[in-house]
C-alpha cells in the first residue's frame, strides 16, 4: 500500500515511523532511531534517518528546535500531525480491511 | 572515521545538519551497516541538492540493504560451491585444464566480492550488538580478498602457481591464505548472526560448520594433518556446507523482507 505523505516517494516509510515516534513529543536524531528500532524491530541507519528528515522539514511537517550541546530536536508540526493522524486512520482502515478478509478465508 | 563519513556530504547539508549528524554518529559504535549507509545518504544528499533525490535508490534503507545482502550471500554461495567443487575436482584430475582453471578463478573472484557485499548488507543487526565481532568479520575477509585477487592475478599473469611472488610467498599460498581469511570471517560472522538471532539460526550453524571444517579439510588434504580419507571426507563436508551455509543466510534474509504468505482465496477483492 502507498502511505500519503507527499511528494517523499521511497522515503515514505521511515517518514512515516519518524513522525510516529515524534507523535509523543519532540525527539533528538538519535533517540528517533533508537524508538524506531524498539517499536519496529528494524535498524534504522543514520543516512536513512536524515534523509528523511531533512524532506520532512522541507515540506514543513517536523520543525526543529533549538539544539541542547550538539543534539537538535525535532517536533511534528500541525500540519504533520494532521497528515500523520489521516495516515495512520487509513492505514488502520486497511488493516482492518485484511483481517476481515482474512477471518473470512480462514473461517 | 566519522569526519570522513561527514566530509562525503555537500558543504550545504553539512552547514544545516553536520554537528546533529556527527552528535548521532558518534553514540554507538557504527557497523558496516550504518557505513553503507551513510555512504548511500550522502549519495543521496548530493542527488537531493540538485533536484535529483527522485533519481537515489537509497530510500529502502534496511529492506534494500537485506535484499541486496541476500541475493548476493546466494550468489556467492553458488560460486563458492563451483570454485570449491571444481577445484577439488580439477586437483584430482592428472593434468587440470587451463580453461577450467581461469573459470575457477574468476569463480573465486566473484564469490569473494559477492561474500563481502554480503557481509555488509546482513551485518545491520549484528553491528548494533556486537560491533567489533561484526566489523572483525568484514575486515579479516576484505584483507583476505585483496591477499586472494592479488594471488589470482599473479597465477594468471605468471600462468605459473609455484613461482615465487611476494615476500618469498607463491601466488597459490597467498591466494590460499585469501580464502582462508574469508572462510575465518564467515566463521565470525556465523557466530555473530547466532548470537544476535537477526537471521535463521540454523543457516548460521550451518555457516559456521563449513566454515570449521576448512582447516582440517585443507589439513588433510595438504598438510597430512589428518589422515587422507578423513581429510577428504571433511573436505566434501567444506564444500557443501560453507556455501550451502551462505545460500541458507541470503534466503532468511529475503524471507524477512520478502511478502507474506498470506490466502486471500474466496475473499471478495
Amino acid at each position: 500500500m502507498e502511505t500519503r505523505i507527499p511528494e517523499l516517494g521511497r522515503f515514505a516509510e521511515p517518514a512515516l515511523l519518524i513522525l510516529v515516534s515524534l507523535s509523543d513529543g519532540p525527539k533528538h536524531g538519535y533517540a528517533i532511531m533508537a524508538d524506531v528500532e524498539a517499536g519496529t524491530g528494524r535498524p534504522l541507519g543514520p543516512g536513512t534517518l536524515y534523509a528523511a528528515l531533512a524532506r520532512l522539514e522541507e515540506r514543513g511537517l517536523i520543525e526543529a528546535l533549538a539544539p541542547v550541546d550538539r543534539r537538535r530536536p525535532y517536533r511534528l508540526t500541525a500540519v504533520g500531525a494532521t497528515i500523520l493522524a489521516e495516515q495512520l486512520h487509513e492505514l488502520s482502515e486497511f488493516a482492518q480491511l485484511g483481517l476481515k478478509r482474512l477471518a473470512r478465508s480462514s473461517g | 572515521m566519522i569526519n570522513l563519513l561527514l566530509r562525503l556530504y555537500p558543504p550545504r547539508w553539512r552547514a544545516r545538519y553536520g554537528d546533529e549528524f556527527a552528535a548521532v554518529l558518534e553514540e554507538r559504535p557504527l557497523g558496516p551497516f550504518d557505513v553503507a549507509d551513510v555512504l548511500l545518504g550522502a549519495l543521496d544528499a548530493h542527488l537531493h541538492l540538485r533536484g535529483l533525490g527522485a533519481a537515489s535508490q537509497h530510500a529502502k534503507g534496511f529492506a534494500m540493504s537485506l535484499r541486496i545482502g541476500g541475493y548476493a550471500a546466494i550468489l556467492g554461495g553458488i560460486l563458492w560451491f563451483v570454485a570449491l567443487a571444481g577445484n577439488a575436482i580439477n586437483d584430482g584430475a592428472d593434468s587440470g585444464s587451463s580453461v577450467l582453471g581461469i573459470t575457477l578463478m574468476t569463480s573465486i573472484v566473484v564469490a569473494t566480492a559477492a561474500t563481502l557485499v554480503a557481509l555488509v548488507g546482513l551485518s545491520a543487526f549484528q553491528s548494533r550488538r556486537h560491533p567489533v565481532l561484526t566489523w572483525t568479520a568484514f575486515a579479516i575477509p576484505a584483507i583476505g580478498a585483496v591477499l586472494g585477487l592479488l594471488g589470482v592475478v599473479a597465477m594468471a599473469v605468471a600462468g605459473d602457481t609455484d613461482s615465487t611472488f611476494f615476500g618469498g610467498l607463491s601466488a597459490y599460498l597467498i591466494s590460499t591464505i585469501g580464502v582462508t581469511a574469508l572462510v575465518l570471517g564467515s566463521a565470525l560472522f556465523a557466530i555473530a548472526t547466532w548470537l544476535s538471532g537477526s537471521l535463521s539460526r540454523a543457516a548460521s550453524a550451518l555457516l559456521l560448520v563449513g566454515a570449521l571444517l576448512f582447516v582440517p579439510a585443507m589439513g588433510g588434504v595438504t598438510g597430512g594433518i589428518v589422515p587422507p580419507a578423513l581429510g577428504y571426507l571433511v573436505l566434501i563436508g567444506a564444500i557443501l556446507a560453507f556455501p550451502a551455509g551462505w545460500i541458507a543466510l541470503g534466503l532468511s534474509a529475503l524471507r524477512i523482507d520478502g511478502p507474506r504468505p498470506i490466502t486471500l482465496e474466496g475473499a471478495s477483492l
